[in-house]
């Protein structure tokens, strides 16, 4: 049990740990599929361990809107590719008020 | 009367407000149909007159229940003081739309609407039987005025404008504490059901709300502004009407509600109400202004009213209604001629006023008898009201009758500094021959004003003695208006 | 009898109501004889009262009748009453009877001037308050009144609106008397509290009940009122500028009625000036303060109006005096002659001032006896009669109270002594104008100025009046003849019995010292401005202060309205200005600040935000664990 916990928040650090330092949208993108699936493994684990089935719903649903999350975001990505912007979260600036 | 009656004087000059705004009227007709409303509500009010029975308690009573979840109810109906604050509003709102239809205002159907959307508030306002009811007319009758002084009003609109909205709302937000704390701890929010509350707290916090809508010292600080630069006809409002809404609110809430802690906190009060009467008059004695003397003599005569309030006994109650009623139409019948007078001259500064009672005899007239009385000459409706005030606050201790005397000395200094400064003395710089005399509709709108004020110099008991439930207005207020 | 004096009451205030209304609907001249009809009428109407209340015994002569309860609230009642007795009856009668005689002058005085009708209102309007006031039956009705003459008072004094000094005096007569309302008003609080009524009955009833501090500071409450209204030092200094209005105006208000009013009140009210006898006793010794500091002042005016102005002070500090030493019957008949011959003064003095042009000024006249002699005669019968001379109305009324005074103990006897003093002071200034007036050669300005004569000094409106006054003042001191005639006296004492009874060797003495000072002035006059060989005597400092009037102007700008001023101004600088613009300008002020610290975390980093929630987390997650 403690294994999985460890290795649920060791996946969560490392993926914010990725959000924090890149400034690639891709990699931003990619660090946070990971500390949701940090997350899904801490779920799935104490629902094991509780015998209840609300914790593999939930990462169920979590998976779902990973899943959204990604389209959209990679959508976004894809799209800002093609108009040859740079994809730097720091300059993009141009909704700041 | 009727409940329908006091639902009929509420809700006409409403609906016909939504009906101006969302129907496409021909332009010229928004002022003609306001005008007819508001003198049908004038009629209404004088038939219910006779009907009203004035030993008897709330009357015109009519109830809905509107949350119940929250024990608030559609809950309204009058008293006998209260009608005579429904006939003031009526009265003057009736002449203030008059006189905006006769002088042409822009945007004639958001104007006029919003003028009957303010009777109506302050009708219901003045009606109200339950907290909720009463803070949503509270709130209705202050959103009007924001857009009336910020859009018609003068070049310092929007300074005007600003400062109004940040006082108003921040008693309000105290007002809306006060009344879910009280609402919550009596389990309803209607005044005739609850009982009385006991936390100072939720007393002061009523009557800093209503003190800054009255306003009284200190709270005054949107006062000068506002009704400098309001339309002279929303100023009259401002100064005869809404102003009444926060005494009414001392009254009708605070002191009945809180008769323990409107007791501890009497001296204090009249200390504020005291500081604020003899401060309002020495202001008013510098303003170099018509519109200043008149906005200043109206805080002053706000801190009279509230002496007579907390002065705690039938003559202060009765003279504090009376003194109402009198002063409302007063100051209407001052700003309208405020009014007529900036129209003519385009200003209001006395250094280019001067002479103008030559060859204009209708207005100094007018303008000297509206003076004459707001000075509370003996013997006029104003004595009247604030003899019996200061004869009750004497009951408290002498000093502030004495405070109250030399305030009407002072009353008269600057009542009349004004009269003679735009009257008399040497013609002005802004004064020509193209100043014309009150013309004949001025006349019809303020004469019957006049005319009301001087039949109540001769007759002032018809108030005094008819503003609580059989005479007895200690016992009214004890009893809670019940 | 309470229709007629309801009818007395209401017919001035119908005119007024009539004329104001009519406006430019009626001709200027009609407006005269509107208001003249009215005062006449209730001139006829308190005869009928009289004639009605002569046929009754003496002990049932108090009428009060009630129209409507004016103003109530719960134990407070104040009915719209009257009290009609010996002693409001009187005054009925001299306010209506001089009323009407002054107001016919007005309108060949009046005539051509600016706005007529608005003079004649105004004199109607004055009429109805003074008879509301001598008529009331309540305190609260009287102080209605009082507060209403003023009122009149103020709009007649002004009625030269564009003359600023008419303006200013008029102002000035209004605050001052406002002054005295309040303290009046005062007092009627503190007696309603200690006796609950107001009507005059009911307090006299109550008033022995009451402390000594209680009856004192309501009976000085209610001395303020009347010695603002009667100019009574120390509130005397707006009547000599009050003679900026016109003259018959003058006349009425501000000699024959108005300004007695506060000897009808220290009369009407005597049973709580009794219960306090030292404010009594203190009205008594103002009077005699007042007649001695006018009489000097009055020597040294230039002004003919203010020279009469001075000389009225002066006589209603001798009706203070004995109203002061409860000798009342005797000062509401010193008030009567007064308004005779008083008003007769001033009417001379109006045709005076009519023939030249609107001159006031005493240097600019001279020799006129030859063009106006009847005015003259009138005017020398006025000043006699002011003067005190035997047979003259004055002689009688004035010597009375002095002989009541001889009778009045010590206090009195040191108020005799400054009476006579006084009598010699009236017959020196009044026959110093005399004098200046109507011998010694014409001045440059009479010559040029003065109108042809020939065919009468005067329309018969003014003329017939002043005719009527004359007489009046001749004959009017008759009607009560010190030890022998008392009719008036008798006529009062129901209302009010005087406490002092004079001896017959006391009348005597008094009268042959009084006439004998009287004419010494009048010789001294005669010495110093006809023949010339008495030279007024230098003394710079004296002149000076009787010019300034010995100072009050000055010292009340400099205590009361510099002070108000300079408050007003430093509460708008120093609370109003902080408090209005200070508290938007700081709201606006504070909301700017914070939102500019705020912004600094906005830096639009998503980074920044990031790390922000997680070391939220991080803190969380070590706290939950730590405390749990």
């Amino acid at each position: 049990m403690t294994w999985y916990v460890v290795i649920a928040a060791l996946l969560f650090t490392i993926g914010a740990l990725g959000v924090l330092i890149r400034r690639s949208p891709l990699i931003i993108l990619l660090s946070l599929e990971i500390m949701l699936n940090g997350s899904n493994l801490a779920l799935i684990a104490f629902a094991r361990h509780q015998g209840d089935a609300t914790g593999q719903v939930f990462a169920l649903a979590v998976m779902a809107v990973a899943a959204a999350e990604v389209v959209v975001g990679l959508g976004l990505i894809v799209a800002m590719a093609r108009r040859h912007l740079e994809l730097d979260v720091d300059r993009m600036t141009s909704l700041r008020g | 009367m009727s409940g329908w009656v006091t639902t009929a004087l509420i809700f006409l000059p409403l609906a016909t407000a939504l009906l101006l705004w969302a129907l496409p009227w021909p332009r010229l007709w928004a002022g003609s149909v306001a005008t007819l409303v508001a003198l049908v509500e004038v009629g209404l009010w004088i038939a219910s007159l006779p009907r009203f029975d004035f030993d008897a308690g709330l009357q015109g009573e009519q109830r809905q229940s509107w949350f119940s979840d929250l024990n608030a109810s559609y809950h309204v109906g009058f008293f006998g003081f209260s009608v005579w604050l429904a006939g003031l509003t009526v009265v003057a709102s009736a002449a203030a739309i008059a006189y905006a239809w006769w002088a042409g205002r822009d945007r004639p159907r958001a104007y006029f609407g919003l003028m009957l959307f303010l009777e109506g508030a302050v009708v219901g306002l003045f009606a109200a039987q339950d907290l909720i009811l009463f803070y949503a007319f509270f709130e209705a009758m202050l959103i009007p005025l924001y857009v009336l002084i910020g859009v018609w009003g003068g070049p310092g609109r929007m300074r005007a404008t600003l400062t109004f909205v940040i006082y108003t709302m921040a008693g309000s937000l105290l007002m809306l504490a006060a009344i879910i704390v009280f609402g919550l701890h009596e389990n309803t929010f209607d005044l005739i059901d609850s009982g009385t509350g006991d936390s100072a707290w939720v007393f002061l916090g009523f009557v800093i709300a209503f003190a800054v809508k009255a306003p009284l010292f200190p709270f005054h600080g949107w006062l000068p502004d506002a009704y400098r630069e309001a339309p002279p006809e929303v100023s009259a409002l401002l100064s005869g009407v809404i102003s009444k809404a926060g005494a009414y609110g001392l009254l009708r809430i605070a002191i009945t509600k809180f008769p323990e802690s409107a007791d501890d906190f009497r001296v204090p009060l009249l200390v504020l109400a005291a500081v604020g009467l003899v401060y309002g008059s020495l202001l008013a004695f510098q303003a170099p202004d018509v519109r200043g003397v008149i906005a200043y003599s109206s805080l002053a005569q706000l801190g009279l009213i509230t002496l007579g309030l907390f002065a705690g006994n039938d003559q202060g109650y009765d003279g504090a209604v009376l003194q109402m009623a009198v002063h409302g139409l007063l100051s209407t019948t001052l700003f309208l001629l405020a009014g007529g007078i900036e129209r003519r001259t385009s200003t209001g500064e006395f250094a280019l006023l001067g002479g103008m009672a030559r060859g204009r005899p209708a207005l100094a007239t007018l303008l000297m008898t509206t003076g004459i009385v707001a000075l509370a000459v003996p013997g006029s409706a104003a004595f009247a009201g604030e003899f019996l005030i200061l004869l009750g606050v004497f009951d408290q201790g002498w000093v502030w009758a004495a405070i109250g005397a030399g305030a009407i000395v002072l009353a008269a200094m600057y009542m009349l500094r004004l009269i003679s400064a735009v009257l008399h003395q040497e013609r002005g710089p802004a004064v020509t021959d193209a100043a014309l005399d009150l013309r004949p509709a001025e006349l019809g709108i303020l004469v019957p004003l006049v005319a009301c004020v001087l039949a109540l110099s001769a007759w002032p008991a018809a108030i005094s003695e008819r503003a609580f439930a059989g005479d007895d207005a200690t016992g009214a207020v004890e009893a809670q208006f019940r | 009898m309470s229709a007629a004096a309801w009818v007395c009451l209401l017919s001035p205030l119908a005119a007024a109501l009539a004329i104001t209304l009519a406006g430019n609907g009626i001709s200027r001249r009609a407006a005269g004889y509107l208001a003249t009809f009215s005062t006449f009428v209730s001139f006829v109407a308190s005869c009928v009262v009289f004639f009605a209340m002569l046929g009754e015994h003496a002990e049932e002569r108090v009428h009060v009748t009630t129209l409507w309860a004016w103003l109530k609230a719960g134990d407070f009642h104040a009915g719209l009453t009257l009290q009609i007795d010996p002693l409001s009856v009187f005054m009925m009668l001299v306010v209506s009877g001089v009323g009407s005689l002054i107001v016919g002058y007005s309108i060949g005085y009046m005539d051509g001037a600016d706005e007529e009708r608005r003079y004649f209102a105004y004199m109607a309007i004055f009429v109805f308050s003074m008879l509301l006031l001598v008529q009331s039956g309540n305190l609260v009705l009287l102080l209605s009144g009082w507060g209403l003459v003023g009122l009149a008072s103020y709009l007649l004094i002004g009625f030269d609106q564009h003359r600023p000094a008419a303006i200013a005096a008029a102002k000035k007569a209004f605050i001052m008397n406002a002054l005295g309302d309040a303290t009046m008003a005062l007092a009627i609080f503190l007696l309603f509290w200690r006796t609950g009524v107001v009507d005059y009955l009911g307090v006299f009833d109550q008033v022995d009940g009451l402390s000594q501090t209680v009856v004192t500071l309501a009976a000085l409450g209610l001395l303020g009122g009347a010695v603002a209204k009667s100019a009574q030092i120390p509130l005397q200094t707006w009547l000599p500028d009050a003679m900026e209005g016109p003259t018959p105006v003058s006349a009425l208000i501000h000699a024959a009625t108005m300004v007695v009013a506060g000897v009808y009140l220290l009369v009407r009210l005597h049973p709580v000036y009794e219960a306090a006898v030292h404010v009594q006793q203190l009205a008594a010794g103002l009077g005699a303060l007042t007649l001695l500091v006018a009489g000097l002042i009055a020597l040294v005016q230039t002004d003919i109006k203010r020279v009469i102005a001075y000389s009225t002070m002066s006589q209603i500090g001798y009706m203070f005096l004995g109203a002061g030493i409860a000798a009342y019957g005797n000062a509401m008949f010193h008030l009567m002659t007064h308004a005779f011959f008083k008003a007769l003064l001033f009417l001379a003095a109006g045709i005076v001032i009519h023939a030249l042009a609107g001159e006031q000024d005493m240097r600019n006249m001279g020799g006129l006896r030859d063009a106006l002699p009847r005015t003259y005669y009138a005017m020398l019968i006025g000043g006699l009669a002011l003067a005190g001379i035997f047979p003259l109305s004055g002689f009688w009324s004035k010597d009375s109270i002095l002989a009541s005074a001889l009778a009045a103990g010590t206090y009195g006897r040191t108020l005799f002594v400054v009476g006579l003093i006084g009598a010699f002071l009236t017959g020196l200034y009044t026959f110093r104008m005399l004098f200046i007036v109507f011998y010694g050669e014409r001045s440059a300005y009479a010559r040029e100025h003065l109108h042809d004569t020939s065919h009468g000094e005067g329309p018969f409106s003014m003329t017939s009046t002043v005719a009527a006054l004359a007489f009046l003042s001749v004959v009017g001191g008759w009607i009560q003849l010190a030890g022998i005639w008392h009719p008036l006296s008798d006529w009062l004492h129901v209302v009010a019995p005087p406490k002092v009874e004079p001896s017959a060797l006391q009348d005597w003495v008094t009268s042959v010292i009084a006439v004998s000072l009287g004419l010494g002035g009048i010789w001294l006059a005669w010495l110093i401005y006809v023949k010339r060989t008495v030279a007024v005597p230098r003394v710079a400092w004296a002149q000076r202060t009787l010019e300034h009037k010995f100072y009050f102007d000055e010292l009340y700008d400099l205590a009361f309205n510099r002070p108000a001023v300079w408050i007003s101004r430093t509460l708008y600088r120093g609370v109003e200005r902080p408090l209005v613009s200070g508290s938007i300008a700081a709201t606006a002020t504070s909301v700017r600040e914070v939102g500019r610290t705020t912004t600094v975390i906005q830096s639009g980093y998503l980074r920044s935000y990031a790390l922000a929630l997680m070391t939220g987390l991080a803190v969380l997650a070590v706290l939950f664990v730590a405390f749990r």
